[in-house]
């Protein structure tokens, strides 16, 4: 419709000026009208909320009725609050072990797929199948293998010949590790296809001159196909970051955050202080301080990826 | 032309979905003068609710109650939502007491202080905040003992005879492992689920202590005694409780332990799954919980337990019409009646007489011995939550240091340190 619109619209030769304000007019409301549901609801379902975080964040709410302004007084607790600073370390481990973790993998994988091989369409739905598998269940299974006394993991550590191995989930050295272990089998499949996809965009033609030149397998991958990649690895890092940061339900599920508080995370501080304390006020704060840590984040990749595209 | 308008009716009609979704729905409790909202969860499997419905209707006439089911879960951020929404029902359950606190400072719960309580009635200090009552108690679960009588006989191990400290609990868990081993029972003398009550409750019970003081060196000897039972095989271990997503029911209905402290609420789940045939059939009975000393032992003496008391507060936003009704609600749901009611279907009332607790007995699949009997109905419970409103944040710290010293990660006295300096850090 709106091909034959702009068709016949351009067939005129010239119309007045009149005619034409008021085609962009039309153009401009059609244009609305298709993202305008979206937009309602994103409005009302994420800014707004999103726009009152920051208002609360100022007040002491605690969910029914009225609320005091406290000014800055709950950014102040938080900077005191030794739980928070335990969370807020806790997310950067996490997010420092999982993201490069993760890359690698699932470049790994997606390298290893993207060969002409039988089958090679089983294997990529294979490592697609944790993304899309429930993450209850994920969680229990995880947990079992985990297990310090029975768990498979251990036995077949104890049968490789190690005396002690690590209580893992239970143990608040090894259980963030095994957090990780388990949000990057969750995640690669994901990231596989995404860089399956960068993959194909790589020039053959480039592959082949290198080779020409000489070049080895190792040389290649880091002369042609990562620096191809890179529009790819650039989005894949922006949203593994944001999502690192971010996590939440694997935590809740795994370990609750513990032994202890050896895996509480921003996420789960703000979960906690809100709706089993009921300070959402404070729980608003939290959630204040993690928007802006993604945010200065996520602007700092794009400040170095545009550097190096220029 | 004709598209300008197809476009601006599409955004009306977006507009009207959107708006129509968020005006549609009434309040939960309805205009009805004559209708009683209350709240409850997993009402398929907790009969208690339909129960109490039932019978005040019976002495209704022309009143009808309405359950409004919730998530068993997350049952306090969600009737806490709908309370902040203005769509709350009329009488709020309050299936835990450190809740309590914040429906009282948030102006949720109407004062029912001239609400009239049977005598003797238990759990009402819960409820009360400045001398105000908030709520009334229909049922109060006390923690007790649970033993297989048929395995302590295959282990030929003497069954609690209700004179236990906790230095026999201990010693009757180490006779039970001889005694499997030489029967080639494969079972393990102990199972304590997971949950931090299970060590702290009876610690601070005990101990005359209280979560609020800041001070945990009082926990230190019970969770010595849980590491050293873990260690020595006599109790399953934490890590494989947590790891393995151990079931309380599964472990002592398959007959995995023949020891288990629980809270009395289990009697009703153990009768009704060893009659559907989910739980093993063996002889079972209820002793009092290990005492810290044996001043308390003995079945001339009350036993000192914890638990926390179940109840009913009213809606602050009811018509006054309404509230006397509510009021009346809670009235019946803590009166003998009601009582013998709950009793009959294994629930612990909050009101114990001779003649509830015989309807408690009465029930098919209940333990028939003294022991049992005065297990159930003599004991000196003490509140496992204070009421206040620093007791959700309390028992959060304190959950930390549970999972921290179980797990093996931290020892107990740099994990009481940290909980120390973490309530005074963070707390008020």
């Amino acid at each position: 419709m709106t091909t034959t619109a702009e068709r016949s619209a351009s067939s005129a030769a010239a119309p007045p000026p009149r005619r034409r304000s008021r085609l962009r007019l039309r153009n401009t409301l059609l244009g609305w009208s298709f993202i305008l549901p979206n937009f309602i609801g994103f409005v009302l379902l994420t800014l707004i909320p999103v726009v009152t975080v920051f208002y609360m964040s100022l007040t002491n709410w605690n969910i029914f009725g009225s609320s005091q302004f406290l000014g800055l007084d709950n950014f102040i607790k938080l900077a005191g609050d030794k739980s928070f600073h335990t969370a807020f370390l806790n997310t950067l481990y996490f997010a420092v072990m999982h993201i490069p973790l993760t890359i690698v993998v699932s470049l790994g994988l997606a390298m290893l797929l993207n060969s002409k091989l039988r089958g090679v369409a089983f294997f990529r739905t294979a490592a697609f199948f944790p993304y899309i598998t429930s993450i209850v269940a994920i969680a229990l299974v995880w947990n079992l293998l985990f297990s310090p006394q029975y768990g498979p993991v251990n036995q077949v550590l104890g049968f490789l010949g190690i005396q002690s191995p690590p209580g893992w989930l239970t143990s608040s050295d090894w259980a963030m590790p095994a957090v990780v272990v388990v949000e990057t089998w969750r995640r690669m499949g994901y990231y596989m296809v995404l860089f399956l996809a960068g993959l194909q965009t790589v020039p053959r033609e480039l592959h082949e001159a290198a080779r020409t030149d000489g070049a080895n397998v190792v040389q290649r991958f880091f002369n042609v196909t990562l620096p191809a990649l890179r529009p790819t690895m650039f989005f894949v890092t922006v949203m593994l970051t944001i999502e690192s940061l971010k996590v939440l339900d694997l935590i809740i599920v795994l370990t609750d955050g513990g032994p202890g508080q050896s895996t509480t995370v921003i996420a789960q501080f703000i979960w906690t202080k809100g709706f089993e304390e009921n300070q959402f006020g404070y729980a608003s704060a939290a959630s204040v301080v993690l928007f802006a840590l993604c945010l200065v984040v996520t602007i700092i990749q794009f400040a170095w990826n545009k550097r190096r595209e220029d | 032309m004709k598209r300008t308008t197809l476009a601006i009716a599409g955004v009306a009609v977006a507009a009207l979905a959107l708006t129509g979704c968020s005006g549609s729905g009434g309040t939960a409790s309805g205009g009805d003068a004559d209708t009683l909202t209350v709240s409850g969860w997993s009402l398929s499997s907790t009969p208690e609710f339909q129960l109490l419905a039932d019978g005040f209707e019976a002495q209704h006439d022309g009143v009808t109650v309405k359950l409004v089911e919730y998530d068993p879960t997350d049952y306090n951020t969600l009737v806490t939502a709908d309370l902040a929404a203005g769509k709350g029902p009329d009488v709020i359950t309050q299936k835990e007491v450190k809740y309590l606190p914040t429906f009282q400072e948030g102006g949720q719960l109407l004062d029912v202080s001239d609400v009239k309580l049977p005598d003797g009635i238990s759990g009402t200090d819960s409820y009360t905040v400045d001398g105000t009552v908030y709520a009334t108690p229909y049922r109060q679960d006390s923690w007790v003992l649970y033993y297989n009588k048929d395995l302590f006989e295959q282990a030929g191990v003497d069954q609690p005879d209700g004179s236990w400290t906790w230095d026999d609990y201990v010693a009757a868990a180490d006779a039970l492992k001889a005694g499997f081993e030489d029967a080639g029972v494969d079972a393990t003398p102990i199972y304590q689920h997971g949950w931090q009550s299970t060590v702290q409750g009876f610690a601070a019970a005990q101990t005359d202590s209280s979560v609020l003081d800041g001070d945990y060196g009082y926990l230190t000897e019970y969770y010595e005694r849980v590491l050293e039972l873990q260690s020595n095989g006599d109790q399953v271990p934490f890590n494989t409780v947590t790891a393995n997503k151990l079931t309380y029911q599964g472990e002592f209905g398959k007959q995995s332990a023949a020891l288990m402290p629980m809270g009395s609420w289990f009697t009703a789940t153990l009768v009704a799954q060893q009659a559907s045939g989910e739980a093993d059939d063996f002889e079972w009975g209820i002793a009092p919980i290990p005492q810290a000393d044996a001043s308390t032992t003995g079945t001339d003496a009350t036993p000192v337990t914890f638990g926390d008391p179940t109840g009913f507060g009213v809606n602050a936003n009811v018509s006054d019409e309404k509230a006397d009704l509510a009021k009346d609600f809670l009235e019946y749901a803590a009166s003998e009646d009601a009582a013998k009611a709950l009793a009959g279907i294994g629930i612990t009332p909050a009101l114990l007489t001779d003649a509830v607790t015989k309807a408690y007995f009465d029930v098919e699949g209940t333990p028939q011995d003294e022991l049992s009997e005065f297990a159930f109905s003599t004991h000196d419970t003490y509140p496992e939550n204070p009421t206040s409103p620093d007791t959700a944040a309390i028992q959060n710290i304190l959950n930390d240091l549970h999972s921290a010293v179980l797990s093996g990660s931290q020892d107990i006295d740099s994990a009481i340190a940290d909980a120390e300096d973490r309530v005074a850090n963070e707390i008020g």
